[in-house]
């Protein structure tokens, strides 16, 4: 009981990153209709500029805040360089202009900063865990899950209650009429990008805090996949619960089903689980079905 | 596209002459001047290392082949290929390892042939296997299992449990002399380059055959509009499996045949990297088109050679250049992508049709 108790703990602190992360990917969805499959190589990014900040002895408050300028800056390029000639182009060819983006940035990471794993030094949260009832928690689980609550939180009030945020929900419920009633387009596309980065570089942070900075971290926008796809592709609440159960579902399966298949069933688990998923409800818990006329 | 240009006052009579292979007098002695040059001038001069470039330009032609019958003919998108070359491949190599052959078999060397076509059938029916989901589901939803299949199949099942057959452990080794074709052992880079031609045309020939047949036709049919094909009569499901056995087919042969290039293969020869590879190679190519599959194989084999051969003279100066290798190849490739999708969507089959028209009545166009 003590066991389930704490896997379903640390999935659902785990789980808070990947429904940031999930949030970034499907804002960029919605507004814009791409589907990004470079969003582990942003995370890398902004997990390592804001590594590089901390290292230069800079606080990590202070250094996360610059990579999120950063992400900001190269969110608003990105779109502008690459996504905006392709905005109405098929599935594919915007689908592989992500892939070519996402062996890009990995290209770059690695050239830049390496493939050794590197750590925040010193530690930013202390190793001492915290009991809260009968369950031990990590401090770096516990306040990585509250940062990436609170950064939900505002990204949620931002896209429901400030004016830049209603363009982009009027831009993703229908472009032209948005388009007639003064919205830019271009700007929205923008910003959903740059979102995306910001989210997507507090994610990795996170991450690389519990487990150390590499490569593998980029692993992270491949889970968001899985999230996304058991929320609906254009929920922003499905991503959120999406990215939980997600994190609750990898952290089950490695404590209980490692016994019976040795190796790596806790990486494995997400993508069987979407497969099989898919299989019965394909469009998700909130997505939209569509439904197509010839 | 894929009209053939026939000089002026040649006119097809029927329809079986519009569906020819050669259908001009100029275009039968073309192919076979390509032919005497792939199969005579290239193995008399060629050195051992353009021998291994051509070697590497087949085996991304035949696992970029079932990409692009896949994504180019039925709409089917994949991103998880390289999952079906991996079965292709262990299956193949397991065959000739562990499989108890008579001892007449080995002698004669059928067993290696023999398990290339094993292997294919595993791989098709593995490949159909993953492809059950696009019974009910397309597009992105599609790519998402796919990707399924490439992480379930080399990162899960290949690595965890098959490379654990006969306990050792990582890799498989091929000890030397094992790759057995009839008399010959394939041990030079001579003997797998003409292995790869003839795997190459006979790969292409099923491919060509089959989509000039009432197979490609509801192929076609169901990339440009799969309700509308459902519509005429098209069993959209069973011609989707149809397609996915193929491609896996092909992908199988493709693994099959790389084990005799290679020493020893592992779950590292089969990467997501290689099936996002394989789906550039045919982007840059063009899709929807044969040659677009060959032409992208040697251009992206071709500009990676290239590249590498421009980087090692700066590696004396930079040693660090020559660990980062990897890093340039793959940001460089991820470049490539972009700017042909941005500037050249149609790719380069698009190119060359363009300029056998331009030439078709040349100088006197107009």
């Amino acid at each position: 009981m003590e066991l389930f108790l704490m896997t379903i703990t640390t999935g659902i602190m785990v789980g808070g990153i990947y429904a940031l992360v999930a949030l970034g990917w499907v804002l960029i969805y919605k507004c814009s209709g791409v589907l990004n499959l470079a969003m582990g190589e942003m995370t890398l990014i902004g997990a390592y500029v804001s590594l590089s900040f901390y290292s230069m002895g800079i606080p990590f408050l202070l250094a996360l805040l610059f990579s999120l300028i950063i992400g900001l800056i190269l969110g608003i390029l990105t779109e502008r360089i690459f996504l905006d000639k392709l905005i109405g182009e098929p599935v594919l060819t915007v689908i592989m202009v992500t892939v070519g983006l996402s062996f890009f940035f990995k290209g770059m990471v690695e050239l830049i900063w390496g493939t050794d794993t590197r750590v925040f030094t010193p530690p930013v949260f202390t190793i001492e865990p915290i009991h809260i009832g009968p369950v031990i928690v990590g401090q770096a689980y516990l306040w990585s899950f509250v940062a990436a609550i609170i950064l939900l939180i505002v990204f949620v009030c931002f896209f429901k209650y400030t004016r830049w945020g209603l363009a982009m929900q009027a831009t993703a419920d229908d472009e032209m009429a948005a388009l007639s009633i003064g919205v830019s387009a271009r700007f929205v596309y923008a910003a959903a990008w740059a979102i995306a980065f910001m989210a997507a570089g507090v994610g990795g942070t996170l991450l690389g805090n519990i487990n150390g900075l590499n490569i593998s971290v980029g692993y992270l926008g491949l889970l968001v996949l899985p999230a996304v796809v058991l929320g609906g592709l254009n929920s922003v609440p499905g991503a959120i619960v999406g990215g939980i159960t997600i994190g609750i579902l990898q952290n089950l399966a490695g404590a209980y089903l490692d016994k019976y298949f040795p190796g790596g069933i806790k990486e494995i688990a997400p993508f069987v689980f979407m497969a099989i998923f898919l299989l019965f409800k394909p469009h998700g818990l909130w997505g939209w079905e569509r439904i197509e006329r010839v | 596209m894929s009209t053939t240009w026939l000089p002026c006052g040649t006119y097809h009579q029927n329809y079986a002459q519009d569906h020819a292979w050669w259908q001009t007098k100029f275009i039968k002695g073309k192919m076979i001047l390509l032919f005497i040059i792939l199969f005579v001038v290239i193995p008399l001069f060629a050195d051992s290392y353009l021998l291994s470039v051509c070697n590497q330009v087949g085996y991304t032609i035949l696992g970029a082949l079932g990409v692009q019958l896949l994504i180019g003919f039925c709409g089917q998108i994949t991103l998880g290929h390289a999952a079906f070359i991996a079965v292709g491949a262990y299956t193949s190599t397991l065959l000739i390892l562990e499989f108890p052959w008579p001892k007449l078999m080995m002698d004669y060397g059928i067993a290696y042939p023999f398990s290339i076509i094993i292997a294919a059938v595993v791989a098709g029916i593995w490949s159909v296997l993953f492809g059950l989901p696009s019974a009910r589901v397309k597009g992105f939803y599609l790519i998402l299992t796919t990707m399924a299949a490439q992480f379930i199949t080399v990162d899960f099942i290949i690595t965890q449990y098959v490379s654990q057959i006969g306990g050792r452990g990582q890799a498989f080794s091929l000890p030397p002399g094992t790759v057995k074709v009839g008399p010959w052992v394939i041990d030079s880079d001579l003997k797998v380059y003409l292995m790869m031609l003839v795997l190459v045309i006979f790969c292409v020939v099923i491919m060509v055959n089959l989509l000039r047949s009432r197979v490609g036709r509801a192929w076609v049919a169901i990339r440009d509009n799969d309700i509308s094909a459902e519509v005429m009569g098209i069993n959209v499901v069973k011609y989707k499996l149809l397609a996915f056995f193929v491609a896996g087919f092909i992908g199988g042969i493709a693994g099959a045949f790389w084990i005799s290039n290679i020493a020893a293969i592992s779950p590292e020869h089969f990467p997501w990297f290689w099936s996002l590879w394989l789906v550039g190679v045919i982007l840059i190519g063009g899709v929807g088109s044969i040659h677009g599959t060959i032409f992208g194989s040697i251009f992206m084999v071709v500009v990676m050679e290239a590249l590498q051969l421009a980087v090692m003279p700066l590696a004396d100066i930079y040693p660090k250049l020559l660990m980062d290798f990897l890093f340039i190849k793959e940001a460089v490739f991820g470049l490539a992508i972009c700017m042909f999708m941005m500037f050249e969507p149609n790719g380069l089959a698009y190119r060359w049709w363009q300029i056998k028209n331009y030439f078709n009545l040349w100088p006197f166009s107009y």
